[in-house]
């Protein structure tokens, strides 16, 4: 049997259609020069010329195999890099046009989680110094709320308020990607990039964070860009999916087509090596 | 061949910088060789001005610097004031010398590094190794000034060997053999002396690079192939562990140069660092110039010969041909 | 933890050893330049607990010296009288950590004088002269490292953060002061500067050299960590959250150098205590009467000294312990056996 999409999954897409899109990307392309010191440099062409829209409350999975071109993408998206060329439109305002000042104000409203949780928490801190960091660098906050704030975040990711006191080395993977998480969503973020944010833990913690993921979105009616090399994860978690070759989108469609009628070779190979089950399974005896 | 020419415009480019770099500190002298002079009521004001016109002292740095590197390039490397004469005949004669005890020192202190470090490696934690390991954290931490005096102690004690210098005072009537052996009985002291300061460090890196290597999968595999210990250490292990102990290579001549100024004050060995030292004091400029960039040729050219060895033993660094 | 406990030894024995050099003057039983021309080049005295008739005596004490019968230089002990050891007698004045007047003692002589480790040329206390010396060796020698330390940082920080232009600047400088042999560096930059000066200017013309010698190893090292470390995914997340280059500095990446600094000093800090021995032993360095472990030893540059007075040598193995404090230091950085680690740095590959 193939992988089904899930009937549980929220049905958002269909009303969000008519809402302007979130977050709207235009023929987006980025250079790495790569100099030596003797000789002409030569050029990489990490994006070129890729497009997409994702509308508030979707999610969007980009699925492609490494050196496709998705991290380069998710690091511009947080505006970590700037493009070489082409449009973000974030809620209708250009990010790479728009002056520093504008910038570092929206750039709170796009959050990052990273794949390796280990790296991305200061391991010198504390749970609670971590998790308070966005928000003491937004300076707007009191004491009082800003441990308010930690402990609904705590409680909303899951995770038990003992820990707080803890350096992030004591968590185990799961528990490190919820606080990630908790962090992000400090700031009350309007579209999270999730780059490969799964793919560093055990299957079965991948599966408890999807389901959070799900939770909080149907929730807070989060947004998702959901960067992966996993496409049964992206087919889980994803209304549409967009598969990356070489720098460019491929194919763009929502997870049941690019399912059941893959174009692109791209796809099918990667739909190829799903694993799948060969033998049946022996019926229960009852 | 592009990685070893890339070395070598490297290595002219550090020799260039030093050189300004030297000239650099000069402007910022407080006092000249002049200046000193004037003090000296036997000659006069008139004299001394002359002087410095003379020698270019009254024109600025980049004019300085200009004439010098033509004095290079006549082979004379500016004018010594001290001596009344160019500074390149005096440079090279103490060079030679200096040269000569450094190329023993290393030679030696790598000659009983390498075999004492594999040997240590072989018995990792047992009790030889935890031996020598004292043994050698114990010379790390005696200064090499507290060494050079000691041996010196030792040498005027014993009456075994001479105290000082490079030769003895009839050095000139001895036979062409005899010269040898006197030189030889002379160098015996700085060499030591030398080789101590610089062995311990030598030793424990060997000693840690081969330990590295030797718990390698396939050096495990070779011990399953039945290949002799001698072999397995020397023909396997060793040049594994070759890559970080060449550019200890390069490094350690630094080290060695450094040393041997010490050395060869206290013991007065006619090399550059006496020279060097009489120079400091009488503000004999171009004489220092000219024994800073010297030892710095020694150290580039110490590092060019890691460099070389290098290439000749990692065949990555050949095919690579100049990526990195 | 067991780190930190073979950590916390190595402090503690350094703690004693800097604590009673910088105690120098109640420790030290006599001020360091008074002279008693009566007894020049006195051979250290021995403490004795059995006099010479065999009694046993609880306190310590020595015999006083006197010339051996037709000879000039050679000294014995005249036995018919024990001086004892006497503890906290007053004697000297002296300022503790340059401020507090006192003359309390740790010990002395009340009838005779001392000399532990023996007398120099002016008959001047060697050991009084080794404790005050150490002041000036290892001050010079902590600053130095400060010094050093503080400008490897800063431009460490500024390449490795910064990057670009400013990074190839830097870096090639930093390879220029790596290309000279630090002691003929040394020595050059100590030529350009005035050489007769008083002590105390000395003091500070050393330390200031010293300093500005070093700076390059511990540049790349902390570069080096500042690049790896504004490219940790916490970094690019607190960007994320809008954080400055000043705040990214402050709470993210300078801490990760700290372990790199401390290993630095552990480092720096005997070697240019050494370097400073040198300068002072050849002459560039603090002058006479002040003492300093290098100006001690420059004595022993005289033939007869080397030859007929084995005491002169002492103060050279005076860096031995505090050499040995500081190398457990550096190397309880690191894990156990990774002194070769260490040692890789001081050579700065």
């Amino acid at each position: 049997m193939r992988f089904r999409v899930s009937s549980m999954k929220v049905e958002a897409s269909a009303g969000s259609q008519n809402m302007p899109p979130l977050l709207k990307v235009e023929n987006l392309v980025k250079c790495y020069a790569r100099r030596s010191l003797v000789g002409r440099g030569e050029e990489l062409l990490a994006l070129n010329g890729v497009s997409f829209t994702v509308f508030p409350g979707t999610t969007l999975a980009v699925v492609g195999e490494s050196g496709s071109g998705k991290s380069t993408l998710a690091s511009c998206l947080a505006c970590l890099e700037s493009p070489t060329a082409g449009n973000i439109w974030f809620e209708g305002k250009d990010i790479v046009k728009v002056e520093e000042r504008v910038r570092r104000q929206l750039r709170p409203q796009i959050q990052l989680i990273f794949q390796d949780p280990a790296s991305s928490l200061n391991p010198r801190w504390s749970v609670l110094e971590i998790l308070l960091e966005p928000l003491i660098l937004r300076r707007k906050f009191t004491r009082e709320e800003m441990k308010q704030c930690a402990s609904s975040l705590l409680e909303r990711v899951g995770l038990s308020p003992d820990f707080v006191e803890r350096p992030p080395t004591e968590l185990s993977g799961g528990q490190r990607q919820r606080l990630a998480i908790a962090r992000a969503l400090a700031l009350q973020p309007k579209l999270l990039i999730l780059d490969e944010a799964l793919s560093a833990l055990d299957c079965s913690v991948q599966a408890q964070i999807a389901n959070l993921l799900r939770e909080l979105q149907s929730s807070l009616g989060m947004t998702y860009l959901f960067i992966t090399h996993d496409l049964a994860m992206a087919v889980y978690l994803a209304d549409e999916i967009a598969v990356m070759s070489r720098g460019r989108i491929v194919e763009l469609g929502s997870a049941e087509q690019i399912l059941d009628q893959p174009q692109h070779e791209t796809t099918r190979q990667l739909l190829r090596a799903l694993p799948r089950m060969t033998r049946a399974l022996p019926a229960p005896e009852q | 061949m592009r990685y070893l020419l890339r070395r070598l415009s490297h290595a002219l480019f550090l020799l260039a910088g030093v050189s300004i770099l030297a000239f650099l500190f000069t402007a910022l002298a407080p006092g000249t060789y002049f200046d000193e002079m004037r003090l000296n009521p036997q000659i006069a004001p008139e004299t001394v001005t002359a002087l410095r016109a003379q020698y270019g002292f009254d024109k600025p740095l980049p004019v300085r610097y200009a004439s010098w590197l033509r004095s290079v390039i006549h082979g004379e490397m500016g004018f010594s004031f001290a001596y009344n004469g160019p500074v390149a005949p005096l440079l090279l004669v103490r060079a030679r010398n200096t040269l000569l005890l450094t190329i023993t020192a290393t030679l030696l202190a790598w000659g009983i590094a390498l075999p004492l470090g594999v040997w240590s490696a072989d018995r990792l934690g047992r009790l030889p190794d935890r031996l020598l390991s004292w043994a050698t954290a114990g010379l790390l931490v005696i200064p090499d000034l507290a060494v050079a005096l000691g041996l010196l102690v030792l040498a005027v004690r014993s009456g075994w060997f001479p105290t000082g210098g490079m030769a003895s005072v009839d050095f000139e009537t001895l036979s062409p053999f005899n010269k040898l052996r006197d030189l030889a009985l002379h160098m015996i002291l700085p060499v030591t002396a030398l080789v101590l300061s610089s062995l311990p460090l030598l030793v424990r890196h060997v000693r840690a690079a081969v330990a590295d290597v030797l718990n390698a999968p396939f050096l495990l595999a070779a011990v399953g192939h039945g290949i002799r210990k001698r072999t397995l250490l020397y023909r396997y292990a060793l040049p594994a562990a070759a890559n970080p102990l060449i550019s200890l290579f390069g490094f350690s001549i630094g080290v060695l140069l450094s040393g041997s100024l010490l050395i060869e004050v206290v013991m007065s060995w006619p090399g550059l660092g006496p020279l060097l030292l009489e120079a400091v004091l009488a503000r004999d400029l171009y004489v220092v110039v000219g024994g800073i960039l010297g030892s710095t040729l020694f150290l580039v050219g110490g590092n060019l010969l890691a460099d070389l060895l290098l290439y000749w033993a990692d065949p990555r660094i050949r095919t690579e041909s100049g990526a990195r | 933890m067991r780190v930190r406990r073979t950590f916390a030894k190595w402090l503690v024995v350094l703690g004693v050893l800097h604590g009673m050099v910088v105690c120098a003057g109640f420790f030290a039983p006599y001020d360091p330049v008074e002279q008693d021309r009566q007894s020049p080049y006195l051979p250290p005295m021995r403490l004795h607990l059995l006099d010479a008739h065999g009694h046993l005596h609880v306190r310590p004490f020595v015999y006083a010296l006197r010339l051996r019968e037709s000879s000039f230089d050679q000294f014995e002990e005249d036995t018919t009288e024990p001086h004892p050891v006497k503890f906290f007698l007053r004697g000297a004045r002296y300022r503790l950590l340059g401020f507090l007047p006192l003359r309390m003692h740790f010990f002395g002589g009340e009838n005779t004088r001392i000399y532990l480790l023996g007398t120099d040329a002016y008959g001047r206390d060697q050991f009084s002269r080794l404790l005050f010396g150490g002041q000036v060796s290892l001050f010079a020698g902590l600053l130095g490292a400060g010094v050093t330390l503080f400008i490897g940082w800063s431009i460490g920080a500024v390449a490795g953060y910064y990057g670009g232009w400013r990074d190839s600047l830097l870096m090639r400088v930093a390879e220029l002061f790596l290309a000279l042999p630090w002691l003929y560096l040394l020595f050059a930059l100590r030529a350009f500067l005035p050489l007769a000066v008083s002590p105390l200017e000395a003091f500070f013309l050393i330390t200031a050299v010293l300093g500005a010698v070093g700076w390059a190893r511990p540049a790349r090292l902390v570069r080096g960590v500042v690049l790896s470390a504004k490219e940790r995914d916490f970094v690019r997340a607190a960007r994320g959250f809008g954080a400055s280059n000043g705040y990214l500095l402050r709470r993210h990446i300078l801490p990760e150098t700290s372990s790199v600094l401390l290993t630095q000093a552990a480092i720096l800090i005997p070697q240019y205590v050494l370097a400073e021995m040198t300068l002072s032993f050849l002459g560039l360095g603090v002058p006479e009467p002040v003492p300093s472990w290098g100006n001690l030893l420059s004595g022993l540059q005289q033939y007869s000294v080397l030859v007929s007075y084995w005491w002169m040598y002492l103060p050279a193995l005076a860096m031995v312990p505090f050499f040995l404090g500081y190398l457990g230091l550096a190397s309880s950085f690191e894990e156990r056996g990774a002194v070769y680690k260490i040692e890789s740095r001081i050579w700065g590959m």
